[in-house]
């Protein structure tokens, strides 16, 4: 009698582990939904011009300090925005990294949206303009659900891809 | 207010471990082997893990097509050992949530415990990282959500300069090498971390119990193996960076925070997990536990037989050099940080017997709040109370709920620390003497020492295995260990004594 509880016991304990290592289902987009996910990294532009030195300037500093131009370090934050049609799907403001606020800004945001086309509008502006976009992308595009559309911002074309 | 969470805990816990303790008897009940039950589950991980290693392909391209050759073209074999890798990881985080949840509501973490407890905490840390680089080798469609949503994870610890979850964007951005760091996570660094980590969670512990009986060993091997060949683990499709995954088979033991970091946001799982574990750690104080009067050595009586030192199972006693002259080389020694005041000691040592009339009853080791004098002078006590023919002798662990609910029903019970405070010459005093014709060992229930080992040495020391030994002369028929069959079947302990009386009225009439 004991054997037979001894095997109910684990079976118990195996139909547990069994059970509870697949079910529930989780189903982590909603169905008929997609994604569009922005992520890039962008140094925005700085806060102040470049000024070029002097010879005479630069005579006065060490060898090794001869830098031609004395640039401010700190950059500007960098102003995101993200429309479907009509709607704003995300905007954000993003500071540059860094102490000195000299590094890149990052952002990286998922954004639930319903499958279908959807006329995107991505604009970002680095030069600290209250409005207005030093950049700007229009694309149309098929979501299909479950998709993953990608906002990127490819730096050496200056230029916002969506795939 | 501790207590009552202690003791609404334990009520919970008792809903499980009732049916358990009908199943199993008192050696093999699983409860009594959480820890050990864990590190075996670890074992069948390492055995069959290696066999998945030989044929993994650590890069973006060929792992998960590795893992389904192992799935499906070696199903009998590779496919075993992948769901029995997957299964027993599942396994033991059950056994771990059981043994967290038992050790706290037994208020088994506290005082000189709390390094047991503090140190198991890290261990869970290494465990789910184990297991969630795990998922993420296999490179399905599971492996996209957990790797994501690992990076949205990490990305909130303001030390990356760069979104790592901005690599999980697309096919081409995502190398090999990432595969190969993840590959030695999980294969060698953060086993190496658990290896040294159960080390120090059990290294403090006399005789720490690294594996569960031989016989739990299979049954829990083989309830492995048939799970796995009824549901063997099988792969979603492969990860499509392109695509969200839809609808996943979740592993609820790993993955059960991993919908938070949508829900809530990545730094507010941060908080939980954090704010789990700090109050995980803090717990042992929160609030302190009163010390208890620790064991005190008598050198006079001591004469550095080490037996005290064999039997504690804190390792609160160590044999140093004499410091009183005496002939004898060593001296047993009291760490009061470590001793809780078990008595165990007391009940090893060879000076502590209940026989003595030239000297007074002072052992080598004896506890100050309960002295070996005080025992003799209980049982002598209890001896005057009037009692039901067959006269039964019964002694109770303090801590022990079936000693508490026999002294509530107006039983008399000698009571002790633990079991093994008893030293084995009391119970040839008790029917040598006649202060009773039996004696009933309740002990603590299924043999779930309060002490570890209590219930463990009182066998050996009865089956005399182990010093000090039941005199020979004493006949063990006549004491009855409460834990073990046939007397672990009654719950009640009023019950259970009226069996013991029963059966032994049947043997005196058979006689």
């Amino acid at each position: 009698m004991k054997l037979f509880f001894e095997i109910i016991a684990w079976t118990v304990f195996s139909v547990v582990v069994g059970l509870l290592s697949v079910w529930p289902r989780y189903a982590p987009v909603d169905e008929g939904n997609a994604i569009i996910t922005v992520t890039f990294a962008h140094a925005a532009q700085r806060v102040g011009e470049c000024r070029i030195l002097t010879q005479e300037e630069l005579n006065k500093l060490p060898p090794n300090m001869r830098k031609p131009a004395d640039c401010p370090r700190e950059r500007h934050v960098v102003r995101f925005e993200l429309h479907s049609g009509d709607d704003v799907l995300y905007e954000d403001v993003l500071v540059p990294s860094g102490i000195w606020s000299d590094g890149k800004a990052n952002i990286y945001q998922r954004i639930l949206v319903p499958a279908g086309r959807h006329d995107v509008f991505v604009g970002m502006n680095d030069s600290g303009g209250e409005s207005g976009f030093d950049y700007e992308t229009r694309a149309s595009v098929d979501v299909t659900p479950g998709r993953n559309v990608v906002v990127r911002f490819d730096s050496e074309a200056q230029q916002f891809t969506v795939r | 207010m501790i207590e009552r969470i202690h003791s609404f805990g334990r009520g919970i816990f008792e809903l499980l471990r009732r049916p358990l303790s009908r199943a199993f008897e008192s050696e093999q009940n699983p409860l009594n082997y959480l820890g050990a039950l864990t590190i075996y589950f670890c074992w069948i991980v390492l055995i069959s893990g290696i066999w998945l290693l030989i044929f993994f392909r650590t890069s973006v391209s060929s792992a998960f097509e590795s893992v389904e050759y192992l799935t499906r073209e070696q199903w009998y074999l590779g496919g075993v050992m992948r769901s029995l890798h997957r299964y027993a990881s599942d396994a033991l985080i059950i056994t771990i949530l059981l043994h967290v949840i038992k050790e706290f509501v037994f208020n088994r973490y506290r005082l000189n415990r709390w390094f047991n407890w503090v140190t198991g905490i890290p261990l869970v840390w290494i465990i789910f990282p184990l297991g969630i680089t795990g998922y993420w080798l296999v490179w399905d469609e599971l492996a996209q959500y957990v790797a994501i949503n690992t990076a949205e994870l990490l990305d909130r610890i303001p030390i990356f300069t760069n979104s790592m979850a901005g690599n999980f964007m697309s096919d081409e951005l995502l190398s090999d090498r990432f595969f190969t760091l993840m590959a030695f996570l999980h294969l060698i660094g953060l086993p190496i971390f658990l290896v040294f980590g159960i080390w120090l969670h059990v290294f403090r512990l006399n005789g720490p119990r690294i594996n569960p009986p031989r016989r739990m060993m299979a049954a829990a091997t083989l309830a492995m193996l048939v799970l796995s060949a009824i549901y063997p683990a099988i792969s979603h499709d492969k990860a499509d960076l392109a695509m969200a995954p839809q609808v996943l088979r979740f592993d609820w033991f790993y993955l059960h925070a991993y919908p938070l970091i949508q829900s809530w946001s990545p730094g507010w799982v941060w908080v939980l997990l954090v704010g789990i574990s700090v109050l995980l750690t803090i717990a042992p104080w929160a609030p302190p536990a009163r010390k208890t009067t620790v064991a005190v050595v008598d050198l006079d009586n001591c004469n550095g037989c080490k037996r005290c030192v064999d039997d504690c199972p804190f390792g609160a006693v160590e044999m140093v050099p004499r410091t009183d002259g005496s002939n004898y080389s060593h001296e047993a020694s009291v760490d009061t940080d470590l001793c809780i005041s078990c008595g165990i000691c007391v009940g090893a040592c060879p000076t502590a017997t209940p026989f003595r009339t030239k000297s007074d009853l002072i052992p080598g080791i004896d506890l100050p709040n309960q002295t070996a004098a005080d025992i003799r002078q209980d049982i002598i006590e209890q001896t005057e109370q009037p009692a039901s023919e067959p006269r039964v002798m019964v002694f109770g662990c303090r801590d022990d709920r079936q000693t508490k609910a026999m002294r509530r029903a107006g039983g008399n019970v000698v009571t002790v620390r633990c079991m093994a405070h008893l030293q084995p010459s009391y119970l040839d005093f008790v029917l040598s003497r006649d202060h009773a014709e039996s004696i009933l060992l309740l002990g603590c229930e299924d043999g779930n020492c309060n002490y570890r080992l209590g219930a463990e040495w009182t066998e050996a020391r009865i089956n005399r295995e182990r010093d000090p030994l039941l005199r020979k002369r004493t006949d063990s028929t006549k004491i009855a260990m409460g834990w073990l069959a046939p007397w672990s079947d009654f719950k009640d302990p009023a019950k259970k004594l009226a069996a013991f009386r029963d059966a032994l009225a049947q043997e005196e009439g058979e006689a």
